[in-house]
């Protein structure tokens, strides 16, 4: 524990006041016994994102071309046909099958839209723009309404308010991207990188080197060995006289340039001196917290996207080892919140409308799709399209968020685990119903209707291991139901309120 | 698909009214970024006093400190310390190309990149003092011992110099000498020396705000918020603009020298600047991220063939025949190999790669497959999305976002019928009035560029439909009828938008900015390069050797 740094400490340096921290309720498990001889067990949350629809365009659910042949087979749509705990599992829940009982589906949620206008300001309160992709953005991750296209979030997203109260001993909340390019020539990103705001218009930049996050949480831990821990120290030492030495230059330059300027810096000055602040050995005093294994050099970076344009997408472009880095970050997430670095996460696997190719992942699950992820969505590759390539994808999304769960569920802590103190969201960007566009075209992946997401953790009395039907509830209700499960005091995301009550009861 | 380009407020807005959606020209910035250049106070630059505005101040752009894009600090880390491996790339997030990577108002500090900064100068660091070779050129003495505390603030001094773009005061020099005790602390089972002290300069130098920003402060002038530059900050402007990197020892030199802030020193200085290699690479990259090649959905050797036939034309017009702009898209001869002369169907050059002719039909960069590659769509090429490049790229005509109705990731009519040909299926825009008026502006353009595919190869019919033959037959709006780019360039040199566009194009990635109240600026430019006969590398040299260019504006909303 010695140099572990205070949070409080730490957020005074970050804000310059004093933060007072409210006791979050993370103090029992779910079987009722006072944990931890600390008493102070944390609650964490994350959300594993995923740029994609539940079904395919223009198809009947369960309907589907794979390899030239249309058929229909029931099951694979992600809603599963029963309710309650004895549900028959779908494709894209296979990989999580061993996680049944520790992670409720919860579907038929919906976010309002306003089907007799498309104008801006006849959005629905907690409503999407009727343009999809952009338009479902905000309402999805903060409860807050879209007005424009515009990939944004008008609001502060589930994460960043839990955030707030929340802090680890290093963060106050992690946020990754896995998909570190946009791999489109022609365009950008345009905001469909963040999954994360702290308010109106104001994204997180997430870390999309999963070899800089490995150094920038577990850098820093000291070695058992005293040799190792004095070279650590030595290192630690050399790090903050250097950013000791350029934060030094902050009044020179800030005194210098125009008003414009003086903003921009302020900004760059203030984020260098948090990192001076975090530059500090690490000893949590937690059995089960280790340094995982460190990834070594990020896999390359693709190229363009060849499945924009060609028909002979089949080689590495448009990816770069999506799902190595997702997978390693999820090890980065595990431990960060075992050993408290954080109690809230957010891993964007895929960014929105993501085309990502994904001939490499599709192919090592057996379904060759020749299409990038947008497309398998839409159109598909000529001979493999509908439901099943789309289950795939979304099976890849799903297994590796229960890559996480599995390792929490895994890592004992108190009584119980670490599952048992956590909100593990798995959220996707569309879902598959009316076209959000038009309004009249049925089987859309333009949808934000029939959304389907997945909770895992027993954090705060969640009763996983069931399917439950939420009634067209908005999918924010969804994230207010497990900030309230890590602590949360409020009943309100954006312009949404109110929580399911079944995730609560067994 | 993608939407087209956002539309900026205050820019003309030529077709927002094509039809009746809402909501289009309410000046949507791009998606998400929440970030807004020129939040300053106007007041900062009220103070009177100083020094005299430039003759023609109304030319002087707003502009603040700029960052430096992903490429621009791979270059300078280059150019630096001899380091080639991009780090840049691997360990930043990656930038938005809008379609320029510089874009200042989406640069915003974050913990991200903060801390991607600090592994990334380690790195770079770290590898420098263990590669001897690039050691010794940046530390220019032999340290006697490992606390040589002279030869330390020697490297601190020359090293420093070039990093900050500017000589280093000896209390500046000094302050480093806090990282020398490193180098001689016993640390049981490190093996720390001289050189050590040296990455850790490295490393705060990589990381210092004055490196990784363009910082311009200037001093004001008696014209409210117009602000004169320095000769390093004139210095680091020219040398970022023309070869996307920071000054070398020589441009530093000449701003120790004064000869910046001399009109007639700084065009000869650019004259030496434009010789340099680094001002092709910059306006290869420059025309990359313009025409929308700078990735292309193809194999590496392809990209390769093509980088190599477009970046000889580039070179042809703009540098060794400094030929009428225009010709870039005119040109009636193209630089290839064998292999690429088999793609494309053309007789082989009797050399190795040589200029061949072209023959009827094609012409200059636009029938180039790397030009051809860009915008496509559903496996295919895109006339809808050729179209919107044409009209936006070089004719700077914005074309809205599709109504939000419409669904755009789907084809047009039904692709799904085994029979439907494309220009049947894109024919269906034409028909139905509320998709006519705008797609009219675009799909007309494409039409006439479908006989030549996303890898630029010619072709008769549809992709696998080979009932389905392809006229060809389109037409730039507003201008006249043509088939095949070709054909094309000459309408838009015709239409006498070009090379105003281009300039406009140009100003937008040297301002790293969407132009806005700059319309002095580009008239200026774009009579400039008609005085020039449409000489490329004139108009930039007469850019930043002008009076204004040494000077800055500070926003003023």
């Amino acid at each position: 524990m010695s140099h572990r740094m205070d949070r409080r400490t730490f957020l005074r340096g970050a804000a310059g006041v004093s933060v007072a921290l409210p006791v979050l309720e993370c103090m029992l498990d779910n079987h009722g016994v006072a944990l931890a001889n600390t008493g102070d067990v944390p609650c964490r949350y994350a959300i594993v994102f995923a740029g994609q629809a539940l079904g395919g365009d223009n198809w009947e659910k369960n309907g589907q071309r794979v390899g030239g042949k249309y058929f229909e087979e029931d099951g694979h749509f992600i809603r599963p046909a029963a309710t309650g705990a004895d549900y028959e599992l779908t494709t894209p829940l296979m990989p999580v099958a061993d996680l049944r009982d520790d992670f409720s589906v919860v579907s038929n949620m919906a976010i309002p839209w306003n089907a007799s206008s498309v104008d801006g300001s006849a959005v629905p309160a907690g409503g999407a723009f009727r343009d999809f992709h952009g338009g479902g953005a905000s309402p999805l991750l903060s409860g807050t309404r879209s007005n424009t296209y515009n990939f944004a979030s008008n609001g502060i997203t589930s994460d960043q308010v839990l955030a707030q109260n929340n802090p680890g001993s290093l963060y106050d909340s992690l946020v990754l991207r896995a998909q570190p390019s946009w791999y489109l020539g022609g365009s950008s990103y345009s905001g469909r990188q963040y999954l994360s705001y702290t308010g109106a218009g104001a994204p997180v930049e997430a870390q999309t080197s999963p070899q800089t996050a490995f150094m920038t949480l577990f850098g820093n831990f000291t070695p058992d060995n005293a040799e190792d821990a004095a070279r650590l120290d030595f290192e630690l030492r050399g790090r903050r006289s250097v950013l000791d030495l350029v934060t030094s230059k902050r009044q020179a330059i800030l005194g210098k340039v125009g008003n414009a300027d003086r903003i921009r810096l302020e900004r760059h000055f203030d984020e260098l001196r948090e990192l001076e602040l975090r530059i500090s050995g690490i000893d949590p005093d937690v059995a089960a917290c280790q340094v995982p294994d460190d990834p070594g050099s990020d896999p390359s970076i693709g190229g363009d996207n060849a499945g924009q344009g060609s028909s002979d997408i089949d080689t590495n472009t448009g990816y770069s080892g999506e799902d190595e880095r997702a997978r390693t970050m999820v090890d980065l997430i595990h431990m960060a919140f075992v050993c408290d670095l954080t109690r809230v996460a957010t891993l964007q696997i895929s960014v929105f409308q993501s085309h990502m190719n994904v001939y490499q992942v599709s192919s090592d699950l057996g379904m060759p799709i020749r299409a990038d992820l947008h497309e398998v969505g839409h159109n598909g590759d000529q001979e493999t399209n509908g439901q099943l390539p789309v289950s795939t994808m979304l099976g890849w999304h799903i297994d590796i968020w229960g890559d996480l769960v599995r390792k929490l569920r895994d890592t004992p802590e108190g009584d119980g685990n670490v599952l048992d103190n956590s909100a593990i969201v798995f959220m996707t960007e569309a879902g598959h119903g009316l076209q959000l566009n038009d309004g009249v075209s049925p089987n859309a992946t333009h949808s934000v209707e029939e959304m389907v997401q997945l909770v895992a953790g027993r954090s705060g009395g969640l009763q996983p291991g069931r399917h439950i039907d939420a009634g067209g509830a908005h999918p924010a209700q969804n994230l207010i139901s497990c900030m309230q499960a890590v602590g949360h005091d409020g009943d309100t995301l954006g312009e949404v309120s109110g929580r399911i009550d079944a995730l609560f009861e067994a | 698909m993608l939407k087209p380009k956002y539309v900026i407020v205050g820019a003309s807005l030529l077709f927002a009214g094509c039809y009746d959606g809402a909501t289009m020209a309410d000046g949507a910035t791009d998606g998400g970024t929440g970030a807004e250049a020129g939040s300053g106070d106007p007041t900062e630059g009220g103070e009177s006093g100083g020094e005299d505005p430039p003759a023609e101040a109304n030319l002087v752009p707003q502009s603040v400190s700029r960052r430096l894009s992903q490429a621009e600090l791979d270059n300078t880390l280059r150019d630096l310390m001899g380091d080639d491996t991009r780090p840049a790339r691997g360990f930043l997030s990656e930038d938005e190309f809008a379609p320029y990577d510089n874009d200042y108002g989406l640069q915003v500090a974050s913990r991200a990149l903060i801390e991607s900064m600090e592994v990334l100068a380690i790195d770079v660091a770290n590898r420098l003092v263990q590669d001897p070779t690039r050691r010794d050129l940046v530390v220019p003495c032999t340290p006697t011992t490992d606390d040589d505390a002279a030869c330390f603030d020697d490297f601190v001094r020359s090293f420093g110099r070039l990093a900050l773009r500017r000589p280093l005061t000896d209390e500046e020099v000094g302050a480093y000498s806090v990282f020398l005790p490193f180098a001689t602390e016993d640390v049981p089972g490190l093996d720390n020396d001289f050189y050590t002290a040296v990455a850790l300069a490295v490393s705060a130098f990589v990381q210092d705000p004055e490196f990784l920003y363009r910082i311009e402060a200037g001093v004001p002038t008696t014209e409210p918020g117009v602000f004169k530059l320095n000769d390093y900050e004139i210095a680091t402007r020219v040398a970022f603009l023309l070869w996307g990197t920071g000054p070398d020892d020589a441009l530093i030199a000449d701003a120790e020298a004064g000869r910046l802030s001399d009109l007639t020193d700084r065009t000869d200085i650019i004259d030496r600047l434009l010789i340099d290699d680094r001002a092709k690479e910059q306006l290869h990259r420059y025309h990359a991220m313009w025409l929308g090649y700078r990735a292309i959905p193809h194999e590496a050797a392809l990209i390769e063939a093509f980088n190599a036939e477009t970046t000889a034309l580039i070179d042809r017009v703009v540098f060794d025949d400094r030929d009428n702009y225009s010709a870039l898209f005119t040109a009636e001869e193209t630089y290839i190999d064998a292999f690429l002369a088999e793609h494309y169907g053309l007789d082989a050059p009797a050399a190795g790669e040589d200029w061949v002719s072209y023959g009827p039909d094609r012409a200059g960069i636009l029938s180039h497959g790397s030009v051809l590659a860009g915008f496509s769509k559903f496996t295919d090429t895109s006339p809808t999305q050729r179209g919107i490049f044409i009209a936006e790229r070089l004719r700077c005509n914005e074309i809205p976002a599709p109504p939000p109705t419409v669904d755009a990731d789907n084809p047009p009519g039904n692709a799904d019928d085994p029979n439907a040909c494309k220009e049947d299926r894109y024919g269906i825009h034409a028909e139905i009035a509320s998709c006519a008026a705008c797609h009219n502006l675009m799909d007309p353009i494409g039409m006439g560029l479908e006989n030549y595919d996303i890898a630029g190869r010619y072709r008769e019919t549809d992709d696998g439909k080979p009932d389905c033959e392809i006229s060809g037959e389109g037409a730039l709006p507003g201008v006249g009828s043509f088939s095949g780019p070709g054909a094309l360039a000459d309408r838009l040199v015709e239409s006498g938008e070009l090379e105003r566009c281009a300039t406009e194009q140009y100003l937008q990635f040297a301002l790293g900015r969407d132009l806005e109240d700059d319309d002095p600026l580009l008239e200026h430019v774009a009579a400039d390069f008609e005085a020039t006969d449409y000489d490329f590398q004139q108009m930039i040299s007469n850019l930043a050797s002008h009076d204004a260019f040494g000077f800055r504006r500070e926003p003023s909303n």
